[in-house]
């Protein structure tokens, strides 16, 4: 059974067709890369997967039940964080309230909801290690913050409430190399501790190196699928950008795909 | 926002850049107490009246309007909005308040309730128009029209109620006694140390980095503000009530703007909307919430300045105060911009406004000094929050 199940999707934009009847399913321990060029709906879908948008049509399983993504937080009791592309990071917030915020750890009523700031510091402190983010101190505003840090405290907060879906919208873009090599390791540990990842990007050297499975998007259309060793660069820039349209090449994956 | 990522570790690099994030933050009020400090340097160069007991304890006096009236602004700009409206509004709800309690008989408290419900209700209104699109600029500039013409409607018609004589009258004019003004203090500093100690604890019990210093020194800075506060203004007739209502006000607002989940909402939704709103922060939420807070701040404001002034009329919150109120939020170091600010910023900049209009008029000066000095220092505050929101001293190098 698959962790989360995209049937259908389709979603406009007044007269504007940004997704048509896609479907995508992540299963748990798996990587899947969704890849298309800009404009090519990979926002959208990201977007509806989060709860920030609804689709117009089509239905979203996860766990193999119906599930209504109203809002970022049902996406998130439902198991699915994201990790947006600009980050989602409040600037004039420290690295303890960005990672809770929306979760915070607070007392009971009476006390107003009083934050618990010595249990999510210790929290914070663990996580940050694990995927070893180093910060000069936690109550420094990220804006004052490097590109790498910012990007590690992004992706900690995706974990805070362990969820069974990651969604990764473009996370190496903005990195310098060995910043890189975390992420793409990180993802790996994502995988291995047997969440389901969706990593967004444009990047086909990182696509090859995570994905166990590739989406191919194009003008709001799903393409291709291929699996991992099954595709050949030029398949996914082909499937990308339409280059090898009427070729026969569409593969024996794609076909597969749909089927599961 | 990429933007600001890249520009980042470069400000970090540079000296300014890292002056700018020294006043950034929590040290955000240090500025403010400079300047603060050099305007009682000069005008008690210029007369020693100025620093005397009395003059001090009619400067708090004299802030303590603005100062509520700031606090409930303070929270507007948090969330990134603007109020115009509430300086009239103040008016308004003192009218109602004067109006039910003396006119109308109506016991004191309950005629209290009614106008701080008011004055909620109206700013409640307020914020549904603003989340569901319009400009709070726009808003409550028409609601501040709008609010100069219910005040018509609610004053009588001679347009005044004076409350002199009447318990109204007597919300300012009480003195707390110097016996209990002490008693207050000591309560307040031993509260202060126990909420640090049980930090402290708390830290210690997850295993956080701290230290027993604290608790030992903000302890000690609470108790000099609180014993000297105290000494001070109690040299005349005892604690007077408006001073006491600020505190209390700014108690309530300093444990749920930096203590509670209710407060790092609020400064979510005013550092980036969108960001927040993904985290799942109630945003639309969140700015009803800190228009309610205006609404019952711009009450208390109104009915404190009309029991000191011994009645309302239809002049009440009109003039310079709701500039007043927003120049002090301003100068006390909350950003137009939203997200970045504390509640003590409403009690500083009204001190710094007050202290100028104060010493101006203590050595005779012309009003337009004051209107010179004031101006002046607000257009600086502007500027310098324009620099700490760019993170850089020049413009153009983002």
């Amino acid at each position: 059974m698959s962790l989360l199940e995209l049937t259908k999707i389709s979603k406009h934009f007044g007269g504007v067709r940004a997704l048509h009847e896609v479907d995508l399913s992540v299963d748990a321990g798996e990587v899947v890369a969704l890849i298309g060029d800009n404009g090519a709906g990979k926002s959208t879908l990201v977007k509806i997967v989060s709860g920030v948008e609804s689709p117009d049509t089509g239905e979203i399983r996860v766990r193999g039940e119906s599930a209504r993504l109203v809002s970022p937080r049902a996406a998130a009791e439902a198991g699915i964080r994201t990790v947006f592309q600009d980050l989602s990071l409040c600037d004039n917030l420290d690295a303890v309230q960005n990672l809770f915020l929306g979760q915070e750890k607070y007392g009971p009523m009476w006390s107003g909801r009083r934050i618990r700031r010595h249990v999510m510091e210790e929290h914070a402190h663990r996580i940050l290690e694990s995927l070893s983010v180093k910060l000069r101190s936690l109550n420094t505003p990220v804006v004052a913050l490097s590109g790498g840090q910012r990007q590690g405290i992004a992706i900690c907060r995706a974990l805070i409430s362990d969820p069974a879906v990651v969604i990764l919208d473009e996370p190496t873009a903005a990195l310098g190399v060995s910043q890189r090599a975390e992420v793409l390791d990180l993802i790996h540990r994502l995988r291995d501790q047997g969440r389901g990842v969706v990593v967004i990007s444009h990047d086909m050297k990182d696509v090859r190196q995570v994905a166990d499975r590739v989406v191919a998007l194009r003008l709001g259309s799903k393409v291709a699928e291929f699996r991992r060793g099954e595709y050949t660069p030029s398949d996914l820039v082909g499937a990308m950008t339409g280059a090898h349209e009427g070729d026969s090449s569409v593969p024996a994956g794609a076909t597969e795909g749909d089927e599961l | 926002m990429s933007t600001a990522t890249a520009s980042a570790p470069d400000t970090q690099r540079t000296p300014a850049g890292r002056a700018i994030e020294m006043v950034t933050g929590g040290n955000r009020s240090i500025p403010v107490l400079i300047v603060l400090a050099i305007i009682w340097t000069v005008f008690y160069s210029q007369s020693s009246a100025y620093l005397s007991f009395q003059n001090i304890t009619n400067l708090t006096l004299q802030i303590a309007t603005t100062a509520i009236l700031a606090l409930g602004v303070v929270f507007v700009l948090l969330v990134g909005e603007i109020d115009l409206s509430s300086a009239v509004l103040s008016g308004v709800c003192a009218a109602i308040a004067a109006g039910l309690a003396v006119n109308s008989g109506l016991a004191l408290p309950l005629a209290i309730a009614v106008a701080i419900g008011a004055g909620m209700a109206i700013t409640l209104i307020e914020a549904l128009v603003i989340t569901f699109g319009v400009p709070s600029l726009i808003v409550t500039l028409g609601g501040m029209v709008i609010l100069q013409g219910l005040i018509l409607v609610v004053l009588p018609p001679e347009f005044t109620v004076s409350v002199a004589g009447t318990s109204f009258a007597k919300i300012a004019s009480t003195a707390v006694p110097a016996g209990a003004s002490y008693v207050l203090a000591a309560v307040g500093t031993v509260a202060f140390a126990a909420y640090r100690f049980f930090v402290y604890r708390e830290r210690i019990s997850t295993g956080t980095r701290t230290s027993p210093v604290s608790i030992v020194v903000p302890s000690v800075l609470v108790a000099v503000v609180l014993f000297g506060g105290v000494y001070t203004l109690t040299r005349q007739r005892g604690l007077p009530m408006p001073v006491l209502i600020v505190a209390v006000m700014l108690l309530i607002a300093w444990y749920f703007t930096t203590q509670t989940r209710y407060g790092i909402h609020l400064y979510a939704v005013g550092g980036d909307r969108e960001a927040a709103q993904r985290a799942g922060v109630p945003v639309r939420r969140m700015v009803i919430y800190s228009f309610l807070i205006l609404g019952a701040c711009a009450a208390v404001a109104g009915m404190v300045d009309a029991s000191r002034q011994l009645g309302v009329s239809v002049t009440s919150g009109a003039g310079p105060l709701m500039l007043n109120a927003i120049a002090a939020a301003v100068v006390g170091g909350t950003s137009l911009f939203g997200g970045r600010g504390s509640i003590w910023s409403a009690i500083l900049g009204a001190l710094v406004i007050g202290s100028i209009s104060n010493g101006v008029q203590l050595l005779g000066l012309t009003t337009e000094v004051q209107y010179f000095a004031t101006g002046a220092v607000l257009i600086i505050a502007v500027a310098v929050d324009v620099v700490l929101t760019r993170g850089s001293l020049w413009p153009g190098r983002r």
